[in-house]
């Protein structure tokens, strides 16, 4: 079947656009290789691949960097890979509107190149951000340190153009920052996996990129202290942080601050004199806790650094085996969640890290034996799940993903969402089980 | 006028309905005499046919409006939510009768979570009240719509409002965390939480603004802000509407997001000036209220170079408001424009379409075009910095003609928004009244995926229904 299929797919987008065979191993998942890859250049040619996939039951997993494809399930059927790459374009871009409508495929890094020319920025910075696709940051809904200043992706798109399951293109939203025009079903692409269809084009709201910003390290007795610090920065005081990063001493230690202690990492934007006001503000609050601040040394690099934690700047741990993980709790149970995964998790060594202003949790165990390091997640799980929390695992070698969920228990409406999913795609062959429970 | 079904339901249903309802919420909680359902006829969209419901009922419960909506099914009769009845878009019309669920009881505020900065309220909780709930606490519910004094949570949910202060802070989707939602089915399930990214569909971000089609929100979890620790407002005078739309624009160029941008138009003035004496220059083409929010050192920095882009663009004067008292006043003249042109005029037909800033000056001159060839008043006073324009198009009903004069003025600017690259509705939301226009933005697959979406949701089709989307073309003709 295979050799019929890329036949038609090569027909369709020339035989350089398609691969098959060896050549396909880059698009790995897990022990899984897809039979194809379809790179399309234009909309129309994505509508055909899905249409073709939807006639014969093709599992199809759109590919945009690949930079978080550990997230999820194995598929449960892996017959092509949708490489969305070269849909990189910008679309329309007007400066003044600061909205920009560019295709799915466009990585991070050359859009902040773009927008950096006429000092504007999108404010998503997900781990490893610049490899990252636009469409794969929707489609994860993964987010950095910038999400404390500037929210989510849902935030910020204002429309999709998404190609359904069956080939029809449809949109969603526009490309104005106000819309309260029917319903806002660009909202149901962010975060879904791309199992509701394949997204396109987006429209965006874009911010100025601040005059000036700065960043200090606040350290203090332990992580409850940075925590209480983090408290007074959020509600009592006027502090207008854009990044509020707690780390655990061994996230802090992988993200170069100085010594082996917990620490709250802190970033403020504006005006040289908002700066100066703030700084003597931060000072203050950390004096209240008993901590100190400092000044980030290279900012630039330690905000990578910090964006990437646990993926590429997990400390150096023994262990072969490495599990990483996100999660989230109430802003203001960051550190007691992470006191008790430390206290829960044993068998495995462990960093762990919080976006503190939304509650945000991100880390990795380290360890020899399957196990325990799935024992360690179980573990985890529940102490979030004790604070009304959840923890999904991003990345996890194949002998630990066999012994446990990835995603958990399934969230409230999971029936709905489970009906929406069979309206949008009835023959599953977008991300089939990669997702939830019957999505 | 747009006509209404005037279907309604038997009298043997009605009265089983009413025996039933009473035994829900008691006999006090059901409204049932002609009368006293009058009041339930329309809400603040004046240019549609009333329609009584059959019934109104006022629960306390989430646990009660599950068991109308229940019953309802039960017995093949539509039903919908009502807020404080301040909608723009005839969302809360009973247009086919049935049940009206009237959430105004459901008013407590159930949390206030400090450290948190979220609030948990009930449904019919009014947007102010909240907002004077946490101010103690030095915290405020960021979406301000003009009818915030009344206007309830749910609604504001429903219709995903806006406000004046929407340019910094965003509208009701990005201040919602969860909600409680009694579906369709009578099933009653709790979307989104206080719990950020929870893994699925984001059921929340879909339910909000639609505008109780989808099932009846009892609960809302919402954001907090933080209050600023200082404010400036500062009012510019201009000679012409292109000066005024282009010093928007060049404020935002400079990177300044002021917290409200707000273009008040010469009529505007003018009437605003016959009514609460605002202090706005009556000669003036255009006036624009300009609000920064911040560190007091912040604004202090941004409101010179506000300034220097408002005289960059050949602004007559600038004001800035040296009291709290002062400030109050430059606000109430935007605040009570509408109100002041209800004295000016015998009626208006509001609209609210978008546009994407920099589309401002050419749309406003076609709009002034359009009211130069209609022979109507058209009067603007909008959200400028996010391009939500408010034309406010002013007739006299009783003028044989004028309203359907008003209508093909309100249709025009319509399309020349949307040509622009703009949307039917910022802030009001499509309702009854703006479903034809969706076919300008949204071709039929579009409209066919919002319909699957309402169909999960609704498979019967009897919350709330006529509202939203438009007749679906292949449908017509089959059976209701």
């Amino acid at each position: 079947m295979t050799a019929v299929w890329s036949t038609v797919l090569a027909n369709r987008l020339g035989a350089d656009r398609v691969l098959v065979g060896g050549a396909c191993a880059r698009y790995r998942l897990g022990n899984l290789v897809p039979a194809m890859v379809a790179s399309p250049t234009d909309e129309a040619e994505v509508a055909d691949v899905l249409a073709t996939a939807a006639r014969d039951g093709l599992g199809v997993v759109p590919w945009g960097g690949g930079t978080h494809q550990s997230f999820g399930r194995p598929p449960a059927r892996y017959d092509l890979a949708l490489d969305l790459g070269r849909l990189n374009r910008v679309l329309l871009y007007e400066p003044a509107d600061m909205t920009i409508t560019v295709q799915a495929g466009i990585r991070l890094a050359d859009l902040a190149r773009r927008l950096g020319e006429s000092g504007q920025f999108l404010p998503l910075d997900p781990p490893l951000a610049p490899a990252a696709t636009l469409g794969g940051v929707l489609a994860t809904n993964l987010s950095g340190p910038l999400r404390c200043g500037y929210g989510t992706a849902r935030d910020l798109v204002l429309g999709v153009r998404v190609v359904g399951a069956d080939g029809t293109i449809t949109k969603a939203g526009a490309r104005v920052v106000k819309n309260a025009t029917a319903y806002d079903l660009s909202k149901l692409y962010v975060g879904a996996y791309g199992t509701l269809g394949v997204v396109l084009e987006v429209s965006l709201r874009l911010y100025p990129l601040p005059p000036s910003e700065r960043g200090w390290w606040l350290t203090g007795a332990d992580l409850a202290c940075c925590q209480e610090a983090a408290g007074r920065v959020l509600a009592g005081s006027h502090l207008t942080p854009i990044r509020l990063e707690l780390l655990d001493a061994e996230a802090a230690r992988a993200c170069g601050c100085q010594g082996a202690r917990p620490a709250l990492l802190v970033s403020v934007a504006g005006v040289p004199e908002a700066i100066r006001e703030q700084e003597r503000s931060l000072a203050a609050q950390a004096g209240e806790v008993g901590g100190v601040i400092g000044p980030l040394e290279r900012p630039e690099e330690a905000w990578a650094l910090v964006r990437d934690f646990p993926w590429r700047s997990a400390p150096p741990f023994a262990g072969t085996q490495r599990v990483l993980w996100r999660g989230a709790v109430l802003p203001s149970d960051c550190a007691k969640a992470m006191a008790a995964i430390r206290g829960a998790a044993t068998g495995a060594e462990m960093s762990m890290a919080a976006t503190v202003s939304h509650g945000v949790l991100r880390g990795a165990f380290s360890g020899a034996a399957a196990e325990a390091l799935a024992t360690s997640v179980a573990r985890a799980r529940r102490a979030l799940s004790a604070l009304g929390g959840y923890l999904v695992v991003a990345d996890a070698p194949e002998a630990v993903r066999a012994r446990l969920d990835v995603w958990g228990p399934p969230p409230d409406g999971i029936a709905l969402m489970q009906e929406l999913r069979r309206a949008f795609d009835p023959r599953g062959i977008l991300n089939p089980g990669r997702f939830l429970d019957g999505i | 006028m747009i006509p209404m079904s005037s279907h309604r339901m038997p009298s043997t249903t009605r009265d089983r309905l009413l025996r039933a309802l009473r035994e829900i919420v008691g006999a006090e909680a059901v409204v049932s005499a002609p009368d006293e359902l009058r009041v339930y006829d329309c809400d603040a969209l004046t240019t549609c046919h009333r329609s009584m419901p059959d019934l109104a009922v006022l629960p306390s419960s989430t646990e009660q409006v599950a068991a109308i909506v229940r019953l309802c099914r039960h017995e093949g009769v539509p039903f919908l939510p009502r807020g404080a009845g301040t909608g723009l878009s005839g969302g809360a019309i009973p247009s086919q009768g049935g049940v009206l669920i009237v959430l105004t009881r459901m008013d407590r505020i159930l949390d206030i979570d400090v450290a948190n900065r979220t609030a948990t309220l009930e449904a019919g909780c009014v947007n102010l009240a909240l907002t004077r709930a946490v101010t103690p606490y030095g915290l405020f519910y960021a979406p301000d719509p003009a009818s915030q004094q009344v206007s309830t949570l749910g609604g504001n949910l429903a219709e995903n409002a806006g406000g004046p202060h929407s340019l910094k802070h965003g509208v009701t989707t990005n201040h919602v965390l969860g909600a409680t939602i009694v579906l369709p089915s009578g099933d009653v399930v709790r979307v989104g939480g206080r719990i950020a990214d929870r893994p699925g569909y984001d059921l929340t971000g879909v339910f909000v603004g639609s505008e109780g089609t989808l099932g009846i929100c009892t609960e809302v979890t919402v954001r907090l802000m933080p209050l600023p620790q200082a404010v400036k407002t500062i009012l510019a005078v201009f000679r012409n509407l292109d000066e005024a739309s282009n010093a928007v624009s060049s404020i935002i160029a400079r990177g300044i997001i002021p917290v409200a941008l707000e273009m008040i138009d010469q009529e505007t003035v003018k009437a605003v000036e016959a009514y609460v004496k605002a202090g706005y220059p009556v000669d003036a083409e255009a006036v624009l209220l300009i609000e920064l929010e911040g560190l007091s050192v912040e604004i202090e920095a941004e409101a010179p170079a506000v300034e220097a882009a408002c005289r960059e663009h050949r602004c007559l004067n600038v004001q800035v408001a040296r009291t709290e008292e002062e400030r109050a006043l430059l606000w109430k003249g935007r605040k009570s424009a509408a109100g002041a042109f209800g004295r000016f005029t015998q009626n208006y037909y509001h609209q609210d379409a978008v546009v994407p800033r920099t589309k401002l000056p050419a749309v406003l001159r076609e709009i002034a075009a359009i009211g130069a060839r209609t022979g109507l008043l058209i009067s603007n006073v909008f959200h400028a910095g996010d391009g939500n324009i408010h034309p406010l198009v002013c007739y006299d009903a009783r003028v044989p003609g004028q309203f359907e004069r008003a209508l093909a003025a309100g249709d025009e600017i319509m399309r020349v928004c949307i040509q622009a690259g703009g949307t039917v509705s910022g802030e009001h939301g499509i309702g009854l009244e703006k479903r034809e226009y969706l076919r300008l933005m949204y071709d039929e697959a579009d409209l066919a995926a919002m319909r699957r979406v309402q169909r999960i949701f609704d498979p019967t089709g009897e919350c709330n229904p006529g509202k939203v989307l438009p007749e679906d073309e292949d449908r017509k003709g089959e059976a209701p």
